[in-house]
């Protein structure tokens, strides 16, 4: 938790959800669950196919864009939206650290910096952060969602 | 494609490969692991009913692909070395799915000796058939 503390900083609030809570109700200072994932050869085989990538060049590095889609919000095992309400990705900033190793297992962790409105939407501010097992940062993530309803 | 230099010309515009978006790479990046006996999980990346039942009119492939690629083409410009300190920030702004051709891109803003080396900070895009940049 310090090394999380290190990147996302605001210390005033910090209250890490046990339970699945609605994640557009989940407030400034409030972390999700985190997630830990093990990515083995084929998980990464099927990220290095979906992008069309190089597999020589990721027979050893995780593709970053597996790393991407498991540090989504959606990931997170206290992720909840109600049927008909999905989150959707607006905008983010990605620092890389290190890259990830296969065979690895990874933790990921996410806490909600700022809450803010624009054009009569509610946009959500996330840091999420990857470690590996042995503690190393992997990327670090800034990500704005907004939540959309088929039922306004 | 060879690795950026610091002789490389700001303006200079870089293309990496296009990619037609399918739907077994949508299902493959969105739908969970293979493996998992519900794959592919229905989300608005995956599944038109599920996108259609939270407002939209069809369902996108997500953003974070379109990130991916660029990565990718960064580390052709960059070397594996981009992944110990590069960093990429985006909007994103037009929605693609399956059937999109979308091409990574990034030019040359600016460049900066810095006590490490040159700094260099690109504009990223991703462009689908039509030209419309994606992110």
């Amino acid at each position: 938790m310090q090394r999380l503390s290190k990147f996302i900083g605001n210390q005033e609030r910090v209250e890490v959800l046990t339970e699945r809570k609605r994640a557009d109700k989940v407030g400034i200072g409030e972390e999700f669950a985190e997630f830990e994932f093990e990515v083995g050869p084929a998980l990464n085989r099927q990220y290095v196919d979906a992008l069309q990538a190089d597999p020589n060049r990721y027979k050893e590095i995780v593709h970053p864009g597996l790393l991407l889609f498991y540090s989504n919000i959606t990931r997170s095992p206290s992720h909840y939206l109600p049927s008909g309400t999905a989150t959707v990705h607006a905008k983010e900033e990605t620092n890389f650290h290190n890259p990830a190793y296969v065979g690895k297992t990874f933790r990921v962790y996410w806490k909600v910096i700022d809450i803010y409105e624009k054009r009569g939407n509610l946009f959500q501010v996330k840091k999420a952060l990857i470690l590996d097992e042995d503690g190393q940062v992997i990327l670090e993530r800034t990500i704005n969602d907004t939540h959309l309803s088929g039922r306004r | 494609m060879e690795l950026m230099g610091i002789d490389t010309a700001e303006g200079t515009v870089f293309s990496g490969y296009a990619r037609k978006l399918t739907e077994q790479n949508v299902y493959d990046f969105s739908g969970g692991p293979r493996t998992d006996p519900e794959w592919p999980h229905k989300t608005i990346h995956t599944s038109t009913e599920f996108a259609q039942n939270c407002g939209l009119r069809e369902r996108m492939a997500s953003g974070a692909m379109f990130e991916a690629y660029l990565v990718d083409l960064l580390i052709d410009l960059f070397g594996e070395e981009w992944l110990h300190y590069g960093s990429i920030r985006l909007t994103f702004i037009f929605p693609a799915g399956p059937g999109d051709m979308l091409t990574p891109k990034a030019a040359v803003q600016s460049m900066q000796q810095m006590d490490f080396g040159v700094r260099f900070v690109m504009d990223v895009w991703c462009e689908n058939q039509r030209g419309d940049r994606t992110c």
